[in-house]
């Protein structure tokens, strides 16, 4: 708005002696904010119609867009209907999709309090203890950000379900480094890999704020006797809670939302499957079974999006957090 | 319940078991300057405990848990004695003991599969080699002459277990193993034992000391452990071929099978490029973005300009060339390219669009929240919500699917000649918008809007002309009785445009992405600077592009790596909504599916690797901006 107003006065002079003209011009200007709301329009019919089909049924489903929704109570009640819900939460009709959710939040709430406490320890570490090569591990350690998950997937699945053995070159003795825990398959095993690769984030995102707090703090701190162990306990931990917050809806969502980890670390232990997964073999069904998806889709979005919407501005710090210079 | 009781369990374990270590091993060492025996003594008992407990379970231990137990004590009592002992002889005797006490226990419990034979060159061998190194480290260690006994002795004692145990076969006798194992015990005694008592100074050096090491060691394990190390191990596994059980070496025959594959690229449809419609929009585009910047550049009197006017042309016709090959060359690898390409250009332009339409007007936080939205959803999620705008069904039902509604609708209008002459007015209205606006601009001398408008205009145009002339929208004329029947578009099965319904999916999440971090960017973008620019005389959009855009481009350039990074990656939504058929694989389901569903870890791997050679230019780039801004 203030760009067309200012974008005006500019031309003003030309336009001195046409009124009309100019405000078609001024109109016409001002289509660029419309396109804001556009936009905004845009992005939420998708998940509004997701929303309404989930409460109806498979055929009103088949038969018509959501858009239709109140016309299929033409011929008794129809909309909205929680069939589908019932269906697809209860083991002994549907998915199961139930079970799955607990599998879900028991990976999410795991996997997002272990790495919290590493990474915040190490993000201390790397800000406020000096140490020769301090710069060069941290900068090591940050750059690992950009490696893909894939690279990690198939050692780390044969280690848990065979172990990692040790052969020693030349003399050709074996030594075992990590014991055959039978993880594979198993919720434990996809705690560990979610904590290590939620590392290089975490020390990144903890550290850019633990490194931020003021100096005189922890000097005045030091003076007063308290070693690391207790500034970081007393000092750094309660002054860092928005940090963690941020991260910790971070790496919820994260868990809650990841496919591919879960896939490959439990695979086909069906009692384990988290939600994502059972939607997905469920839209991998094609057809049999698609008003369930609807609804099975819904109920796992529904649990990010409310946490999302309810710590939003802790989220937006996480995500903001470094990659602007202000 | 069973999955609660792992999830509590788990909890517990996470936060206590990690808890009580970390805390412990902090206290631990809080005792090093005030009570130093008790310090000695637990991390004596812990270590000669850990070691014996890592025998176990290496299945090196007859009764492991009395032996474990009885280790530990015997080493608890030997750090306790060397805590508090002062005079050297009374130390050395105290290490000796407990070592051969420690090696009496081990070679008593050694089962008979690790009995060594001894053979004296390898003892030899060994001890020369292990106190050389000792050696080697006390002189490079800076030659204290308190520290040289304990050295020579360690590097011995490691010597000695190479020479003497690990490199020589196992089928010796009990007295060997008690010999091998007390002489072993016995050295590493007088390591330890051979150390002075540290003086008030050095334990103060201890505390201080290991801090570092405590803080920093969980992080550094669980990163190594699932990264590091496992990348080394993929790339290790991308040389190899073979099932997981018995792999052997290929060299790069995993790398060739891959990059000769016309599934991974092919080249064969590159000639069709010349037949299609965008290649010769983007050839027209960038002709007239030429020129026009040519133009543009001979009034000011330079060779180019690249204002406003002829850099749109030229981005569009970027854009458009970019579709026009990666539409043509196709395969895997020219798929993730695209992918690239595409996320990249639709979520930064629109995120960064979002971001400055919204800054300061009314409704902001809704409006951005609704935007960000998606970024909550789940990838298998937004994949479930998407299959549902894009789904088709039978010609003759109605069309469940937003985009098909849509598409189809338009169809039928343009085949009702009432609704084609509304629709063609109503556009050509907005033509007529247009041109003013473009006439207007013109004589503001924004050529940006000049050629923004008309290329717009011409795209309008060509609608009219398909609404009046053959047609446009989903439908089909049927041969049989000339009837116009609806056709809808198969969005998911229809190469190679599918690809690119799927990466909207990606933009739709994205695009909050970007949004939320230019937002952040532009409200850091200093006041004054802004406020010096428009004193200046300059018009909003200058101000816009001339002040705040260069501010916020190393934001610009995060969001491109982060991206880029994300998108390369892409798994889920082409695995859900297609698993990689009708064209549409990726390299991430490609390694998938190799390592995990035929089980072919070599060539898994090399796909693997190749994310990685992906990413790497990023993680050059981004360990170079960390090096500026933290070590320069």
């Amino acid at each position: 708005m203030t760009n067309t107003t200012e974008k005006t006065r500019a031309t003003a002079t030309v336009s001195a002696r046409r009124p009309m003209g100019n405000r078609i011009y001024r109109f016409l200007r001002s289509i660029p904010t419309w396109f804001l709301w556009v936009m905004v329009i845009l992005w939420t019919i998708p998940t509004f119609s997701l929303f309404v089909n989930s409460f109806r049924t498979r055929d009103a489903q088949r038969g018509s867009g959501f858009w239709n929704a109140l016309s299929d109570n033409a011929n008794g009640w129809q909309f909205p209907t929680l069939e589908n819900y019932q269906e697809v939460l209860f083991p002994d009709v549907g998915a199961g999709l139930g079970n799955a959710l607990l599998n879900s939040a028991s990976i999410a709430i795991v996997a997002t309090i272990i790495p919290i406490a590493i990474a915040a320890f190490a993000a201390y570490a790397f800000a406020w203890i000096d140490f020769p090569g301090r710069e060069w591990l941290f900068i090591a350690t940050v750059a690992l950000l950009a490696v893909p998950s894939q690279v990690a997937l198939i050692p780390l699945l044969s280690a848990y379900s065979t172990g990692v053995a040790l052969t020693l070159p030349v003399i050709g003795k074996t030594i075992t480094v990590f014991p055959d825990l039978n993880l594979s398959g198993t919720i434990p095993a996809v705690w560990l890999t979610h904590t290590g690769f939620a590392m290089p984030f975490a020390i990144f995102l903890l550290h850019n704020y633990i490194a931020g707090l003021p100096k005189d703090l922890f000097e005045s701190a030091r003076i007063d006797g308290a070693d690391h162990f207790k500034i970081f306990f007393r000092l750094v931990v309660p002054l860092s809670v928005p940090v963690l917050a941020a991260f910790a809806i971070f790496q919820f969502l994260w868990t809650w939302n990841d496919y591919l980890i879960a896939l490959t670390m439990i695979g086909g232990n069906r009692e384990a499957l988290p939600g994502t997964i059972v939607v997905a073999s469920l839209a991998g069904e094609f057809g049999a079974r698609e008003n369930l998806l609807t609804a099975g889709a819904f109920v796992i979005t529904v649990v990010p999006v409310l946490v999302f919407f309810a710590l939003q501005r802790f989220f937006v710090r996480g995500i903001t957090a470094g990659s602007v210079k202000g | 319940m069973n999955r609660l009781a792992v999830t509590v369990l788990g909890i517990v374990a996470a936060v206590g078991f990690s808890g009580i270590v970390f805390i412990g091993v902090n206290k631990l060492f809080d005792l090093t300057e005030d009570r130093y025996p008790l310090y000695s003594g637990i991390a004596g008992g812990v270590l000669s405990g850990g070691v014996f407990a890592l025998l176990w379970g290496n299945r090196m231990l007859e009764s492991p848990v009395a032996v474990t137990i009885a280790a530990a004590i015997v080493g608890a009592a030997v750090g306790f004695a060397l805590g508090t002992l002062e005079q050297s002889t009374q130390r050395l005797a105290a290490g000796i003991a407990g070592g051969v006490a420690l090696g009496l226990l081990l070679g008593f419990s050694a089962p008979e599969t690790v009995w060594p034979s001894l053979d004296p060159v390898g003892i030899i061998i060994g001890l020369l080699i292990g106190t050389g190194l000792g050696f080697l480290l006390w002189v490079v260690g800076g030659r204290q002459q308190s520290k040289m006994i304990s050295r020579l002795f360690a590097g011995a004692a490691i010597g000695w277990l190479l020479g003497a145990w690990v490199a020589t076969t196992l089928d010796g006798s009990r007295a060997e193993v008690i010999v091998v194992a007390v002489v072993l015990g016995g050295l590493i005694g007088v390591a330890i034992g051979g150390r002075p008592h540290p003086d008030q100074k050095e334990r103060g050096e201890i505390a201080a000391g290991s801090r570092k090491y405590i803080f920093l060691a969980p992080a550094l394990v669980f990163v190594t452990a699932a990264l590091v190390i496992p990348l080394g191990r993929t790339i290790w596994l991308g040389f190899l071929t073979g099932n997981p059980r018995e792999l052997t070496w290929t060299g790069l025959s995993n790398y060739t099978e891959l990059l000769t594959d016309p599934g991974m690229i092919n080249f064969g449809n590159l000639g069709g490029i010349v037949g299609s419609r965008l290649f010769w929009g983007a050839v027209l585009l960038l002709g007239l973005g030429a020129v026009i910047g040519r133009w543009l550049g001979r009034r000011v009197g330079m060779g180019f300009s690249a204002g406003g006017g002829s850099l749109t042309l030229l981005a569009a016709g970027m854009i458009l060339l970019g579709f026009a090959v990666f539409t043509s060359l196709r395969g895997t690898i020219p798929n993730n390219l695209w992918w690239i390409f595409s996320v990249i250009i639709f979520a930064v332009s629109l995120g960064l669009a979002v971001a400055v339409l919204a800054d300061r007007s009314k409704g902001e936080n809704i409006a951005k929240s609704l935007i960000f939205l998606p970024m909550a959803i789940s990838f298998v999620g937004a994949s479930v919500i998407w299959r549902l705008i894009y789904v088709a069904r039978p010609p003759q039902d109605p069309q469940t699917g937003v985009a098909n509604a849509l598409w189809v609708m338009l169809g039928q209008w343009s085949n009702s000649g009432t609704a084609s002459a509304i629709v063609s007015l109503i556009l050509a209205l907005i033509v007529a918008g247009l041109l003013y606006l473009a006439w207007r601009a013109w004589q503001a001398d924004s050529s940006a809007i000049v050629a923004g408008s008309l290329v717009i205009s011409a795209v309008l145009g060509y609608l009219i002309f398909r609404f009046l002339g053959p047609g446009i929208g989903g439908f089909a004329v049927s041969e049989v009785t000339g009837e116009v029947i609806p056709d809808p578009v198969l969005f998911i099965q229809q190469g190679p445009w599918n690809n690119f319904w799927m990466m909207v999916v990606f933009i739709w999440i994205q695009t909050g992405f970007a949004m939320v971090i230019f937002s952040a960017a532009i409200k850091a973008v200093p006041g004054d600077l802004l406020e010096a620019a428009r004193i200046d005389g300059a018009t909003e959009s200058q101000t816009f592009w001339r002040v705040t855009v260069p501010q916020i481009a190393p934001t610009i350039g995060v969001v491109v790596t982060t991206l880029i990074v994300t998108v390369l990656k892409v798994f889920d939504i082409p695995k859900v909504m297609t698993n990689g058929n009708f064209d549409t694989q990726v390299l991430a389901n490609e390694m998938w599916q190799r390592a995990f569903t035929e089980l072919n870890f070599g060539l898994g791997s090399a796909v693997a690797v190749l994310l990685f050679i992906g990413v790497l230019p990023v993680m050059a780039m981004n360990i170079r901006r960390m090096q500026r801004e933290r070590l320069g």
